[in-house]
């Protein structure tokens, strides 16, 4: 049997790609996250354009892993431009299964394509969060709420590591303090703009001056985590 | 040439700044609404090029306020995009359903937004 693929992409040079990448392969096309989220898609494998229309690639892969009936999508990111590690991880957080910037190398394109679809029949599929982050020297397991840079455990209070759990799902993304407290903060804790912007000092001060100087103040915004 | 309109309804005063700091980046006038009833009645005034619609507002929802926007002759194509942070499967699926040019999820990338912005503004 032809081995199959979703291909979401509303631009004809990404489209002509697919089809040349993935001879053989049966392709179904949709040029939006909202064409495609129509056929209710439960399980196969999705090769997502990350500049669709209606939606970015990365919202539509974490929506997709966030949700219990389509656990079973192998999610496949295409981005255009350079590739960037950051960019890469990112993607891999949100839950997708491959990422390559585009335009990849065809061939290797494909062969981990098939490797992917081969491999998924005896994988069991996660859901959530990953076992860890790491980024150079900082490490940060979500289980076991420990936050390491080198072999130094970071001595973080318990709503600081929840702070820098929620600004590593939300890299690159500007969160306002309101946004903050209605998402992270827990009950009994010092609220108000002034507690948030003590206590993100405070996680500043945590991770040392590498990493705390990745939290920038936005001017009247907020704040915005970028690796 | 006027500057094309965007109206940001959303209650979240924060989420308003962001939106009319980057819809003015991208060469728009902007105009804010803190719930969909003003939000829907505003755009009934102004007419704008593009309406950036939360979904979780006070008084009714924001695929609600879609419905009635698109139910009005002179706003029934007039670009949305609902930007929120209702993640859920079947909230995206709707809202998409209701025609939206967009679903951005909160909170987002600034680069993102405005990409989108000038997309549905200014169409090549």
């Amino acid at each position: 049997m032809k081995p199959s693929a979703f291909c979401l992409t509303s631009d004809p040079a990404v489209r002509a790609f697919f089809g040349s990448a993935l001879t053989g392969f049966r392709l179904e096309f949709y040029p939006s996250a909202g064409a495609f989220l129509k056929t209710s898609p439960k399980s196969g494998l999705a090769v997502i354009d990350s500049a669709l229309p209606d939606m970015s690639g990365r919202d539509l892969v974490s929506v997709l892993r966030g949700e219990k009936r389509t656990a079973g999508l192998l999610l496949v990111l295409t981005g255009p431009g350079q590739y960037s590690p950051a960019a890469a991880a990112l993607c891999f957080e949100n839950g997708a299964d491959e990422y390559f910037p585009f335009p990849p190398d065809a061939r290797l394109f494909r062969a981990r394509l098939v490797n992917l679809l081969e491999r998924s029949g005896a994988r069991p599929r996660r859901a959530g969060r990953p076992e860890e982050y790491r980024f150079g020297a900082l490490k940060i397991s979500p289980e076991a709420r420990t936050a390491h840079v080198g072999t130094r455990r970071l001595k973080l209070t318990a709503l600081e590591f929840d702070l820098l759990l929620y600004f590593l799902k939300n890299q690159g993304r500007v969160v306002s303090r309101t946004v903050l407290l209605e998402q992270v903060w827990r009950q009994g804790e010092e609220a108000g703009p002034r507690a948030v912007d003590k206590r993100i000092e405070a996680l500043r001060a945590g991770l040392g001056r590498t990493f705390g100087a990745k939290i920038r103040t936005v001017f009247g915004l907020g704040y915005i985590f970028k690796l | 040439m006027p500057r094309p309109k965007v109206l940001v309804i959303d209650d979240e005063p924060d989420y308003l700044r962001i939106a009319a700091r980057i819809a003015a980046k991208v060469g728009c006038a902007v105009l804010t609404a803190p719930t969909a009833i003003e939000g829907v009645e505003l755009a009934q005034k102004v007419l704008p090029s593009l309406i950036l619609l939360d979904v979780g507002l006070p008084d009714i929802s924001g695929f609600e306020a879609a419905r009635r926007l698109r139910r009005l002759p002179a706003l029934a194509a007039v670009p949305i995009i609902f930007f929120t942070v209702r993640s859920e499967l079947d909230m995206v699926s709707e809202g998409l359903k209701l025609g939206a040019a967009g679903y951005v999820l909160k909170p987002f990338d600034p680069d993102e937004l405005l990409r989108r912005i000038k997309a549905a503004v200014f169409p090549a």
